[in-house]
């Protein structure tokens, strides 16, 4: 890690209690980020047979939707993209907490065995036993079983890291036999469809899912953004936190819970994406050179990263058909590549 | 079985100094737990069988039918324990070379690559089973552990960089299995059987085709364990002992990848056995990597034997695959081992 340098740091007063820090470089690479998400958005929307063409665009979003356009926008890709933006900023979110938890750059949701928790939920729910309990809330108990176990294995709360890696290697192995079992045992086309699920799919996605995903960030957001400053204490150490006067233990259960919501919440609407929740947050620390929570640029590349890979996904030739899980863990495993050459790099220097 | 480390430890050079009478009690009780697994392993399925009538059977005397049950429960009691004490060790090894208590033969890309193979034998070859699925899956895990390490130690040193090139190789193939089980139903349907690790229904043949391959392991495994155990104390202590720190290290790669290729191409891939075979090891018997390998053959082999067993009784009269079972047993183990504090101490 370089050293961190001095920011400018431009403070935006209202009055003489509130005062809002903003960073040039994270606020730089957010309008450059937003302009990308709306470049991607509006390909999205564009391209292919159809798409609507770029130049009706804008009079396609202002209008009440007819014809063509009205069922490219209102059923076919518009709830789509808006579940692409909104599950990619979820997992965004809910990364740069685990990380900062634990604070291991490896601590995402899907390590911790939500993701796993979640796909047995669904195989048991969508598979197994179809239609007692709804698919979605199936996901929901799902991975909120698993973070349970978790939370009971690590013995003392969220406290230590490696415990809560650990325990959700176990659960994770656990859940993850469960969807197996259900796999072999039921019949081939409802296993494929199970796979899909399981690799994560927004395909079908509808306004529904779409309200839900945005409901769920309505509510992580907001209260992620305020336990900034407290999670930013703890990035000091638990001790020096705790003697600055951090409530480092309730900070760390609470920023948990909201990364639950928000993860379970993506796993719901789009089934478990891999790598965002991994790769986001190191992607905002390593624009912005700082240390700290970087939630708002963390939830831009999420969902910029989720945009790109369902584009990828409607329109590449040789990705049609594939779920958009599966491109996301093939660009995953680009950014681990990155990542072994920078090993490389420094070992050579 | 429990003589060899015995005589090691008796001659004297135990880097702890301490004696051998607990190890060497945990050994002989572990190898009687084996004993007892391996005859439960015949008397237990899908019907409880009376154990006398099980000696007549094996005689080769009374009722036909049981004589035809019982003979199907020798090989996948052999073939449990012969994988189980394969990925057990396999694990240790890995763990050592590491120094990571979440090292796991896995890490290497040694399932996914054997996965990689049969799934792709399948679509394009029309594989479905057989000893030729086993020679594929081999093929496919070892080239999967090659690629791993020459990419990982390209770098010059250091155990980081081989467990990224693991984890981006089992990303890049994990993703190519996921898109050709996902457009190809047809491979989707053998492959969702094969994925899931299972003794049933396989015969001594597939064994017998990776029995080279695991003795050459095994051999391999028990003559780096001093070397691991210099390995332990760090590297640079490691090389001022005089151990030459990149063989060791090569060598137990090259004999986990071994044992864990020929096991997973004999059954199918088998989670956990190879990352909670290790801890239980350590905490029964400590950090002597020549007490931990024998132990783990035994540990291993009982606990596959035993999850086999739970399997078939379980969910009688059907049966649940033993890759399934090993996550039932291992996990709990492993949540409860972190819960102690036994696992991390912070």
């Amino acid at each position: 890690m370089s050293a961190p340098r001095a920011e400018r740091i431009l403070l935006l007063r209202a009055g003489t209690r509130v005062a809002l820090p903003l960073r040039a470089r994270s606020l730089l690479w957010s309008v450059l980020l937003l302009m990308a998400l709306l470049v991607a958005a509006a390909a999205t929307l564009s391209l292919g047979k159809l798409g609507i063409p770029l130049a009706e665009l804008p009079a396609a979003l202002l209008e009440p939707p007819r014809g063509a356009a009205g069922f490219t926008l209102g059923t076919l890709r518009g709830p789509r993209l808006v579940v692409a933006l909104g599950v990619g900023a979820a997992l965004g979110i809910s990364g740069a907490l685990f990380q900062t938890v634990t604070r291991n750059p490896l601590g995402s949701p899907d390590v911790i065995g939500l993701g796993a928790g979640a796909g047995a939920g669904v195989a048991l729910t969508g598979v197994a036993w179809p239609g007692v309990i709804p698919t979605p809330v199936g996901a929901l108990l799902g991975a909120t079983l698993a973070i349970t176990v978790v939370y009971l294995a690590t013995g003392r709360g969220f406290s230590s890291p490696t415990r809560i890696i650990i325990a959700g290697i176990g659960v994770a192995a656990m859940a993850s036999a469960v969807t197996q079992y259900v796999v072999t045992i039921t019949l081939r086309d409802e296993a494929a469809q199970l796979a899909g699920y399981l690799a994560g799919s927004i395909n079908a996605s509808s306004w529904g899912s779409a309200g839900l995903i945005l409901l769920v960030l309505a509510v992580t957001w907001p209260a992620a953004a305020a336990l900034t400053p407290r999670l930013n204490l703890m990035e000091l150490g638990d001790s020096l936190a705790q003697s600055l006067g951090g409530r480092t233990r309730s900070t760390r259960t609470l920023a948990i819970i909201i990364a639950v919501i928000a993860a379970a919440g993506a796993v719901t609407v789009s089934g478990p994406i891999a790598f965002i929740a991994l790769t986001a947050p190191q992607i905002a620390r390593r624009l912005v050179r700082s240390p700290g929570v970087s939630l708002g640029l963390s939830a831009l590349i999420g969902a910029l990263i989720m945009v790109l890979a369902d584009l990828i996904a409607q329109q590449a030739g040789w990705a049609k058909g594939l779920p958009v899980g599966v491109i996301t863990a093939g660009v995953g495993g680009i950014y681990l590549g990155y990542l072994l050459l920078r090993e490389w790099r420094k070992g050579l220097l | 079985m429990t003589h060899t480390p015995q005589h090691t430890a008796a001659a004297g050079n135990s880097p702890r100094g301490r004696g051998f009478a607990r190890p060497a009690l945990i050994l002989l009780l572990s190898a009687a737990a084996l004993l007892l697994i391996c005859v439960l392993s015949l008397i237990a399925g899908s019907k409880v069988t009376d154990p006398g009538q099980v000696l007549t059977a094996l005689r080769g005397e009374g009722d036909a039918h049981l004589q035809t049950v019982i003979a199907s429960r020798i090989p996948r009691t052999v073939l449990g324990a012969c994988v189980g004490a394969a990925l057990a060790v396999a694990g240790v090894l890995v763990q050592g070379i590491t120094r990571n208590p979440l090292g796991d033969p896995g890490l290497l890309g040694v399932s996914i690559g054997a996965s990689a193979a049969v799934v792709t034998a399948t679509a394009f070859l029309g594989f479905s089973g057989g000893v030729g699925t086993v020679w594929i899956a081999l093929i496919g895990a070892l080239l999967s552990v090659s690629v791993v390490y020459l990419v990982g130690t390209r770098g010059g040193g250091g155990i980081a960089p081989l467990l990224l090139a693991g984890a981006v190789v089992s990303a890049v193939l994990g993703t190519y299995i996921q898109a050709m089980i996902l457009t190809r139903p047809e491979v989707f349907d053998s492959f969702r059987f094969w994925v899931i690790g299972s003794l049933a229904g396989r015969d001594l043949g597939s064994l017998a085709s990776v029995a080279p391959v695991l003795i050459l392991g095994g051999l391999l495994a028990l003559m780096l364990a001093s070397g691991l155990n210099a390995l332990a104390l760090g590297e640079d202590v490691a090389t001022s002992l005089g151990v030459r720190v990149a063989w060791v290290r090569g060598g137990g790669i090259l004999s986990a990848a071994l044992l864990c290729a020929a096991a997973t191409a004999a059954v199918g891939p088998i989670a956990f056995i190879g990352l909670a075979v290790p801890h239980i090891v350590r905490s029964l018997i400590g950090t002597d990597h020549r007490w931990q390998i024998p132990a783990a053959i035994l540990l291993g082999a009982t606990l596959l034997i035993a999850a086999d067993i739970a399997g078939r009784v379980i969910a009688r009269p059907g049966e649940l695959m033993v890759g399934i079972v090993t996550a039932f047993i291992g996990a709990p183990f492993l949540l409860l081992a972190v819960r102690g504090g036994r696992v991390v101490r912070s």
